[in-house]
């Protein structure tokens, strides 16, 4: 009788999978069995009817019994998930998130759309909050086709999920799994999910963004690239560092000598001490020892800054003026020294009538200059050293082929700007050069173009992405510059060529926001697929990639001394990043809505963040990243607030943001009257 | 099975000319049509962020399919985002309110003004992380958050910044009523049943905090320009005190400019303009205002009482000032309790009296109003003095019934004090033999004073308990008699004994003797033995 089932199963196994031949050849045989089977005493018999065999392919054809087993199998496993022991229940809960969407996608893959916008919408709700972004593309999923079609599908199909978790926790499902039978389960598990058992007591909650992150590359690429070396230590031969030997204009024998006057610039005391040690020998063994082993070295010194190690630069680097140099080093000393106790003073410029069409706005290094790039078109640059003034001769106006620029007078006087008009579609981001005689504009025709604010002429246009270029930002030097579009590249430029020297790709969505590093070695990208990377400037290389966002990474800032790195997202977390160990420290919690600009304070203790909330807020970095994680974990006390200061504007959302290089932070941003 | 029903894109389909569309085909359509869709709202949603706005529009969609290489649809465009109406009688329905315009309308209408151009201005959102009362920064309000950190200094700036700042200030409605009617009631009508009713309602109604500047300064005003209109001015002050008696204003950042012309009211040369008004009255109301003002905010603005008191005795010691506003310092003074009357009245007593001696005599002063006048402000220093003295007694209650030969011995060094100061003195022999008097008599001399005092206090509705005249004080008093005349003994032996630990009280007990011996000095009889109630001396 057991035999007649398990035959029977077999039968409509096969029926079902659509294998004709092997059904026939089956039903022959099974035929040609049971005459002889009349015939002959049956000892096969005894080894057939297994039990356990028999439970086995019953299961199998129940699976196969239709996309309710999904549906069925996923709320029990998840009713069982919610009431599951405390202690290990928010490891359980992050085998959920997987589970659910290869759930759905099996469905979709197999055809049961219906079944899977049902099975879709019955659970959405529970991870709403983790992956909102995710369940919208994945929504959108109704045919099979949409599945190959889609990267973000395709990514997840492609690669195991990898989840951290405690050896009771996987005793505990692989258990429940078994008992219910719960097959679909088990399979889904099995085919999508990667556990990582590892011995002992379940990790903390708050580990939470590191140990679940679907990302499309594979998280053992990531930490294989995060191996690799970087120097994030400062340009040798900076004007920073020629600061701090004193005498500021020394020449490069002088300063061989290791000759320190300390005590005579009152800003960077605790650097000149330093400075005096660093002299010859550090340099002469940077290169071999590997500036991020420096750097661990140097770590937990809790109170002085560690000694950034120097590194050569990679590019070939502009000849900065001497009379230049010297307004610079002037600034520098005048610096304002920051801390949480002493805050900047901001300024802020606010763009009025702008009919909701300002998309970006830049602030050159001095905060003289502020330009300002429209959907219309245009890029206008107020000149705020003359706001206020009397407005001087007539109104000019120069042609150049299809570009023009014009001054424009306010009619009440003294509030001019001027007009740039040359880019054919929205312009979505504007750099100065540090020193603010050029300008970069990038627009939704896919090119960027060149300014010069002395002659007021467009002088080139750089055309090579492919799509709109959603941001570029200047080099810390000058003349280099990056850009980053849509087309999921990020390019690298120098004024001089027409086309880019580098491009970076591996980004797996549009690439938003780019950033250089102080040391102009490296870029940094943040992109739409929730990830930020940094890139070699030299080899085109993708060196680190930084995995935790849970949106749209919007904005990035790098800190002064090079170790450091800010990221701001769509949701308004700002995360903060160690370059050389790829992991990021904290995040800072605190805005509710875009974070559009981040800007280091000129000595690096502060961190001061624009947003669409109409807030410019002020953290605290030594504090932020001073205490070890581990350390912060256990003492539970991880929503610290390390928010130094909130500062409300009047419904005016902040765009950009700048310190100059005396600390006097400049914010700008758009009177929006619909807040 | 798609969020796009199958209808829609067979309407769709119709549209463009294709009526034989298969089911099958619609069905496979739909959730393209909705893949499609997501897609370039995905694609806009980043245009939008690119545009640095957290509103969707339909330039958002207009850009993202032009990076698609589909071409726009035009004709939505709008600088602002659309604004959608709710169709009638449907949860989930919305339209665009797209009004038909009229051709010749469009045409005829003026030209609408060119829209203002693109500006920047700037301003400081903090200073060394400090947010200035700018107007252009955000209103204070928004920066109190509970979480800071910062919040002893914030309500610093709050107190500070409340005054100063100008930001716009919407009244409402009936607010705007409500003043108007006060206002109107204040002027016309003050007498009547519906003006006191008014008073109650300022003197309980929440809700009224943002009228009090308004208040404020329209009665700085008013009092200013009206201060000939008696009736006005004390319909005003009156509007004060209940002001102040709100429990719910606020209304110690608007004190400053409320005092001025409450002190005006009380210490003014002339307070109406006709000789029915009885502007004492007035002042003797505004006296107790300004005390409960002391009461109330003394402690928050420490410099309030000793503002308010050299003010008051500014006028009381200048003796060119009008006998009015001495009155009115002298209430004001006396208002503020008996440790103010015995510091900074008493002191100028005997000069005072000096000055007003002349005043009040029928053959040195002719004018009948002066002399009037003259005995008013006697009648108050009397009553200020004879608080400050029942105080002092009160205090030293059981000292009042010693057996007579404690008071013998306070009389003693009394008379003793007496003969020094008589030498400076003039009148004292005059003053003499009541003096004298007094000392012989003993208890029974200072109980009838005694009941005097407590009489007087119920009389004027302040502290004593035994209100309902003389004889009830009286009696209670002797009742109290035994006992403490138990602890009086006592403490009279022990001042005997010269214990060294009551000196202290001792000596208040002689300052309190010698303050009523001065005092005799100088009222005389009229101190003990009268009856010179205040409000008998009104009607001298």
């Amino acid at each position: 009788m057991e035999e007649d089932q398990i035959e029977k199963f077999v039968a409509e196994y096969l029926k079902k999978k659509g294998f004709k031949q092997a059904e026939h050849a089956f039903q022959e045989e099974r035929q040609h069995q049971q005459s002889k089977n009349t015939s002959s005493s049956s000892i096969t018999t005894n080894s057939l009817s297994d039990p356990d065999l028999a439970k086995h392919i019953l299961a199998f054809s129940e699976l196969e019994n239709g996309p309710a087993r999904y549906h069925d199998g996923y709320s029990k496993f998840r009713s069982w998930t919610y009431s599951s022991l405390d202690l290990y229940k928010h490891e359980l809960l992050r085998v959920l998130y997987p589970v659910f969407i290869h759930c759905f996608m099996d469905l979709v893959e197999k055809g049961h759309v219906q079944e899977a916008r049902t099975f879709f919408n019955s659970f959405r709700e529970d991870h709403e909050m983790m992956h909102s972004r995710d369940l919208q593309k994945l929504e959108g999923v109704l045919s099979p086709s949409h599945l190959g079609e889609m990267e973000f599908a395709h990514s997840l199909r492609q690669n195991k999920v990898k989840i951290k978790i405690c050896q009771y926790s996987y005793d505990l499902l692989l258990e429940y799994l078994h008992k219910t039978k719960l097959t679909t389960m088990l399979g889904v598990i099995n085919e999508h999910i990667n556990f990582q058992v590892s011995p002992g007591q379940p990790s903390s909650i708050s580990d939470d963004t590191e140990v679940v992150t679907l990302t499309g590359s594979s998280q053992d690429e990531a930490t294989q690239i995060n191996q690799k070396e970087i120097h994030w230590g400062l340009l040798e031969d900076s004007l920073e560092e020629r600061l701090e030997k004193g005498g500021g204009l020394l020449s490069d024998s002088e300063k061989a000598e290791g000759e320190t006057k300390e005590g005579e610039l009152d800003e960077n005391k605790k650097r000149s001490g330093e400075g005096a040690k660093q002299g010859m020998s550090i340099k002469k063994v940077k290169k071999d020892k590997g500036a991020s082993a420096t750097g661990k070295a140097g770590r937990p010194e809790a109170n002085t800054v560690p000694m950034a190690p120097r590194v050569k630069p990679e590019l070939t680097l502009p000849v900065v003026h001497t009379d230049v140099e010297k307004s610079i080093l002037e600034d520098l000393r005048n610096r304002v020294q920051l801390s949480s106790v002493s805050l900047p003073s901001v300024s802020f410029y606010t763009f009025i009538n702008t009919h909701n069409g300002l998309n970006c706005s830049s602030i050159s290094h001095d905060g003289s200059l502020v330009a300002g790039g429209f959907s219309d078109s245009s890029l206008k640059i107020w000149d705020m050293a003359k706001l206020g003034q009397e407005p001087v001769g007539p109104v000019l106006q120069g042609e150049n082929g299809t570009t023009s620029s014009e001054h424009v007078l306010g009619s009440r006087g003294g509030k001019r700007y001027t007009l740039f008009q040359g880019h054919s579609g929205p312009v979505y981001s504007a750099t100065f050069s540090p020193l603010g005689d050029f300008l970069l504009s990038s627009s939704a025709d896919s090119t960027i173009r060149l300014w010069s604010t002395k002659l007021n002429a467009n002088l080139v246009c750089y055309k090579g992405h492919n799509y709109p270029v959603w941001d570029v930002q200047f080099s810390p030097v000058g003349h280099y510059f990056a850009s980053s579009s849509h087309d999921r590249t990020a390019r690298i430029w120098s004024m001089d060529r027409i086309l880019p020297l580098r491009i970076m790709a591996g980004h797996l969505s549009d690439v938003d926001c780019v950033q250089w590093h102080v040391n102009c070695n490296y870029i940094a990208t943040g992109s739409s697929d929730k990830t930020v990377r940094l890139w070699d400037v030299q080899s085109g290389e993708c060196v680190r990639i930084f995995i935790g966002h849970r949106s749209m990474v919007l904005s990035l800032a790098m800190s002064p001394d090079g170790r450091y790195m800010a990221s701001g997202d769509e949701d308004g977390t700002i995360m903060m990043w160690d370059l050389s160990t790829g992991r990021f420290i904290t995040p800072l919690i605190g805005h509710t809505s875009c974070v559009w600009t981040l800007a280091f304070s000129g000595e690096g203790s502060l961190l001061a963040s624009g947003s669409a909330d109409c807030t410019v807020k002020l953290w605290d970095v030594a504090s932020s990243t001073k205490v070890p994680k581990t350390e912060e974990n256990k003492g539970g006390n991880t929503n610290r607030l390390r928010s130094l200061k909130t500062l409300p504007t009047k419904s005016t959302p902040v765009y950009a943001l700048r310190f100059s290089r005396r600390n006097l932070l400049f914010a700008a941003g758009a009177l929006s009257k619909s807040v | 099975m798609s969020v796009v029903p199958k209808e829609a894109i067979e309407v769709v389909a119709q549209s463009i000319g294709i009526t034989n569309l298969s089911s099958d085909v619609v069905l496979v359509l739909a959730p393209d049509v909705e893949y499609r869709v997501r897609e370039i709202m995905q694609e806009a949603i980043k245009c939008m962020r690119h545009s640095r706005r957290t509103s969707l529009t339909s330039d958002d969609v207009d850009n993202a399919l032009k990076l698609r290489n589909v071409e726009p649809i035009y004709g939505f465009t709008s600088g602002d985002s659309l604004r959608f109406k709710r169709a009638a009688g449907h949860k989930d329905l919305f339209y665009i309110d797209d009004k038909d315009v009229e051709f010749k309308n469009v045409i005829e209408a003026p030209l609408t003004e060119a829209p203002l151009d693109t500006s920047v201005t700037a301003h400081w959102l903090a200073i060394e992380g400090v947010q200035p009362a700018v107007p252009e920064n955000a209103p204070v309000e928004a920066l109190a958050m509970p979480s800071d950190g910062k919040k002893s200094e914030y309500t610093e700036d709050r107190l500070l910044i409340d005054i100063k700042l100008p930001v716009k200030h919407f009244l409402s409605r009936e607010l705007q009523l409500y003043y108007e009617k006060i206002i109107e009631l204040t002027r016309n009508k003050s007498g009547s049943v519906l003006f006191k009713q008014a008073l109650v309602s300022l003197a309980t109604d929440s809700g009224l905090h943002p009228l009090v500047p308004y208040f404020t300064y329209f009665i700085a005003d008013e009092v200013t320009r009206n201060l000939n209109n008696f009736p006005l001015l004390f319909a005003w002050m009156r509007v004060v005190r209940s002001l102040l008696q709100n429990p719910h204003i606020h209304i110690e950042p608007y004190l400053h400019q409320l005092m001025p012309s409450v002190m005006t009211c009380l210490v003014a040369k002339r307070l109406g303009n006709r000789s029915s008004d009885n502007h004492w009255e007035l002042r003797n109301f505004t006296a107790n205002l300004v005390a409960s003002i002391c009461k109330r905010y003394g402690h928050v603005y420490h410099n309030l009482q000793p503002r308010i008191t050299r003010t008051l005795l500014h006028a009381f010691l200048d003796p060119t000032k009008a006998l009015s506003q001495h009155f009115g310092a002298i209430q004001g003074l006396a208002a503020l309790g008996p440790n103010v009357v015995r510091l900074l009245i008493l002191p100028n007593l005997e000069p005072y009296l000096q000055l007003l001696a002349p005043e009040m005599l029928l053959e040195k002063q002719k004018n009948e109003m002066k002399r009037l006048e003259a005995w008013r402000v006697y009648g108050a220093l009397l009553f200020a003095a004879g608080q400050c003295i029942y105080d002092q007694l009160k205090m030293f209650r059981s000292l009042l019934f010693p057996p007579t030969r404690a008071i013998w011995k306070i009389n003693k060094k009394v008379a003793i004090t007496m003969r020094k100061k008589r030498k400076a003195s003039t009148d004292n022999l005059m003053q003499q033999p009541p003096h004298k008097k007094m000392a012989t008599e003993g208890t029974v001399g200072v109980i009838p004073m005694n009941s005097m005092q407590t009489d007087r206090q119920g009389a004027t509705g302040g502290y004593s308990t035994a209100v309902g005249g003389s004889n009830v004080g009286l009696s209670s008093m002797s009742r109290q008699l035994p006992t403490e005349n138990m602890s009086g003994r006592e403490v009279g032996g022990r001042v005997v004994k010269a214990s060294s630990v009551l000196s202290q009280a001792w000596k208040e007990d002689m300052d309190a003797g010698r303050l009523l011996a001065s005092l005799f000095e100088f009222f005389g009889e009229s101190l003990y033995s009268f009856t010179p109630k205040p409000e008998l001396s009104f009607f001298l």
